[in-house]
């Protein structure tokens, strides 16, 4: 195994790991906000791929590009989903938390349904990306451009929100996540906070689901395989912490790359849950957790 | 007047076992319909290859049921003439890909919808459970295209599977090896092996492990993987790394496709790569990664190529493509075709539904290969239900198509070879 193995295997996993990052800080966002747990997260992210991919054979527009335009669908998706459902599901008088748990659960059923109706059960695949094929080199280092990009892109995704956290609205989040009913005396709109959250929330697994397009497959299931690393990184990184789920993001991707080379590759998540129960034993609110 | 001696008795035992067993009810009318299970993953991950089964043995009971008129057994329609042209129907259930809902499923059709015979199911962990059940009930197992050798080693009596398995397929490629190296003077020196980590990936490695070992070549790298990573790169890497001369991959779809693009994406180009069929001949896999695909080289029961030798193939195939959403038959469908006429064939010639009449019509099957769709010599099947006379093809992508390249006889191109090169 030579030094520049390693290396590339370490940074592989580290881009991996930043969408892994990015996919978790939208439902950590979430559940920071209001304590939902949304288990439509992975449903969110094949939506967002699926989008890319309709959107791809329809106008050829590559994944870059459309980025804005998936992120601004998921937005909407995100803002409907909370009017529609979990609006709604906060009403209930009694065992809220249950109902939010099936309210959730059963949308993510639901949308892999319709998403095998829509878009058939086949497995897709978008292979004329700009970026495809091509590479980046450093010395014997050599990286598929398409994560390189990824990578960046999530970079900045989290530097949009560590902004948005820092402006009125960022604000206005973090008191609606102190006391939901104390900000309504001073004049926040609780219900319009809570949308606008959801809807960044789904936005970012949108930006996410643009970048993994770009070299992973589609298809109504794909979610799940990233989901269960979602709910890990943001219970790693501490609930509600964005800053958080970037560190448990990079944590779980370096880790499981690693536990690869060293390993057989089927036991790379052993890697990842050895450190996630670990730290659970130590610290059980997680990296930077406050609750 | 016939004396009754000992070989009598001993020829006509099997027949008047069949007549004890019957029951009065089922020798009086032979029944107008025939209900058989298949058990597919029809939702989750795989329920594409789900789709295309049902879509297959469907083709394959209108075949049957109808008129179509195609050059194979039982090809001529009008149902079953043994049975008073009885016609089968198909119910089917639904195992997510999920070996205890496999289970479930295969004992709902059994005890619920009486079902005669089940065929299944994909993937071999399914077939575990689906295989036992049946066995419990007394009710046979076809198994379509499951190909993990364990399988018909459980001591099952009902089982019966018309397919070659994973130890037949992966001697294919080895006696390819050996043919091709003698032929171009380039022979395999070292494989790495990459598989996925259920029974299907497992047993496929473990076989080609062994066969390696006896044919002399190196093994530079066996790695497994769970199907459903979210990244193949490290995997890929290592790979890379071992620089083998063929890399032999045992992959379902999903995974057969991020396999194909990491390779890409990292700009890593195998001499050869020879797979375990199953997702590298998924139409889905093709449609995903396109001209990715050219030069790599699968063991195959199915060769769509060779017309010449089974005229059924362009009619049968006829039929599928618009049930199929437009898909030609492949190593999976060509099977799921051939497991229900061989049930079919074994319930003409038992004239009967009874279980024990059909187990041992099953047991005396003997079709030609040029009476069924696939290049196999024929369906014969041994002591553990396993057909002795199906022999795989290795094929190979070329210009977009999957072309018979091995045994040299069967071959309508010549293979790409670029070991050692």
């Amino acid at each position: 195994m030579t030094a520049s193995l390693v290396t590339q295997v370490a940074i592989g996993g580290l881009l991996m790991g930043l969408i892994y990052a990015l996919v978790a800080a939208g439902l950590s966002l979430i559940f920071g906000l209001m304590d939902v747990v949304n288990f439509a997260h992975g449903q969110l992210l094949m939506l967002a791929m699926f989008a890319v991919y309709e959107i791809h054979q329809a106008t050829d527009l590559d994944p870059l590009i459309q980025l804005p335009l998936v992120a601004a669908l998921l937005f909407l998706i995100g803002v409907a989903i909370y009017r529609g459902l979990i609006a709604r599901a906060l009403g209930v008088r009694f065992n809220t938390g249950m109902v939010q748990v099936f309210v959730t659960f059963g949308l993510s059923v639901f949308l892999v349904g319709v998403a095998q109706l829509a878009f058939g059960s086949d497995f897709e695949s978008i292979n004329d990306v700009l970026l495809s094929g091509r590479t980046v080199s450093f010395g014997q280092i050599v990286l598929p451009l398409p994560q390189v990009a990824a990578g960046v892109i999530c970079l900045l995704a989290f530097a949009g929100l560590m902004l948005i956290s820092r402006t009125e609205f960022g604000r206005a989040l973090e008191a609606t996540r102190e006391d939901r009913d104390a900000v309504a005396l001073i004049g926040i709109d609780r219900d319009r906070i809570f949308s606008l959250g959801w809807g960044i929330g789904a936005a970012v697994v949108g930006i996410a689901g643009a970048m993994l397009a770009m070299f992973y497959y589609i298809s109504p299931t794909v979610g799940d395989n990233f989901a269960l690393i979602a709910y890990v990184t943001v219970a790693l990184g501490g609930f509600g912490s964005l800053i958080g789920a970037l560190v448990a993001g990079l944590l779980i991707g370096l880790v499981e790359a690693l536990t690869a080379l060293v390993m057989d590759p089927s036991l790379k998540q052993v890697g990842v849950f050895a450190i996630y129960v670990l730290v659970l034993m130590v610290r059980p609110r997680g990296l930077f957790g406050r609750l | 007047m016939v004396s009754i001696t000992r070989r009598f008795l001993l020829a006509t035992a099997p027949g008047l076992t069949g007549l004890v067993l019957t029951t009065p009810c089922e020798v009086q009318a032979a029944p107008q319909e025939i209900v058989i299970g298949a058990v597919y993953p029809l939702s989750g991950a795989a329920s594409a290859i789900g789709h295309d089964a049902q879509m297959a043995l469907q083709t394959e009971a209108e075949v049957i049921n109808g008129h179509h008129n195609v050059p194979m057994l039982l090809g001529s329609g009008g149902g079953l003439p043994g049975l008073g042209g009885a016609k089968l129907k198909l119910i089917f259930g639904d195992s997510q890909n999920n070996p205890q809902i496999a289970q479930s499923e295969a004992q709902r059709l059994i005890t619920q919808e009486h079902v005669i015979a089940i065929i299944g199911s994909y993937t071999s962990a399914t077939a575990v459970t689906i295989s036992q059940v049946c066995n419990r009930y007394q009710v046979p197992y076809i198994s379509a295209e499951n190909s993990a050798p364990t399988l018909n080693q459980q001591g099952l009596e009902w089982f019966f599977r018309p397919s070659p398995t994973d130890i037949d397929f992966s001697r294919a490629m080895f006696d390819f090896f050996a043919a091709i190296g003698k032929k171009t003077g380039h022979p395999v020196r070292s494989i790495a092996i990459i598989h996925e980590n259920s029974v299907f990936g497992t047993d496929s490695s473990r076989a080609q492990m062994k066969l390696a070992q006896q044919a002399g070549i190196k093994v530079a790298a066996n790695i497994s993987y769970q199907a459903s990573t979210p990244s193949l790169q490290v995997e890929v890497e290592r790979l890379r790394a071992a620089d083998a001369d063929v890399v032999m991959p045992t992959s379902y779809t999903n995974d057969a496709i991020l396999m194909m693009r990491t390779m890409h994406d990292v700009g890593y180009k195998p001499k050869a790569i020879m797979a375990q069929d199953a997702g590298f001949i998924d139409p889905a896999f093709l449609k995903a990664v396109g001209p990715l695909a050219e030069g790599v080289m699968t063991r195959s029961s199915f060769a769509l190529d060779a017309v010449k030798l089974r005229p059924a193939i362009p009619a049968v195939n006829a039929l599928v493509r618009p049930a199929d959403d437009g898909k030609d038959l492949n190593d999976m469908t060509s099977r799921e075709v051939t497991a229900l006429q061989v049930l079919a064939d074994a319930l003409n010639r038992a004239k009967s539904t009874n279980n024990m009449a059909l187990r041992i019509a099953l047991r005396a099957t003997d079709i030609p290969g040029n009476q069924t769709i696939m290049p196999w010599q024929g369906v014969k099947f041994d002591s553990t239900g396993q057909n002795t006379k199906g022999k795989p093809v290795i094929q190979q992508f070329q210009h977009g198509q999957w072309r018979t390249i091995y045994p040299f006889d069967l071959a309508t191109e010549a293979a790409i070879w670029n070991v050692g090169v």
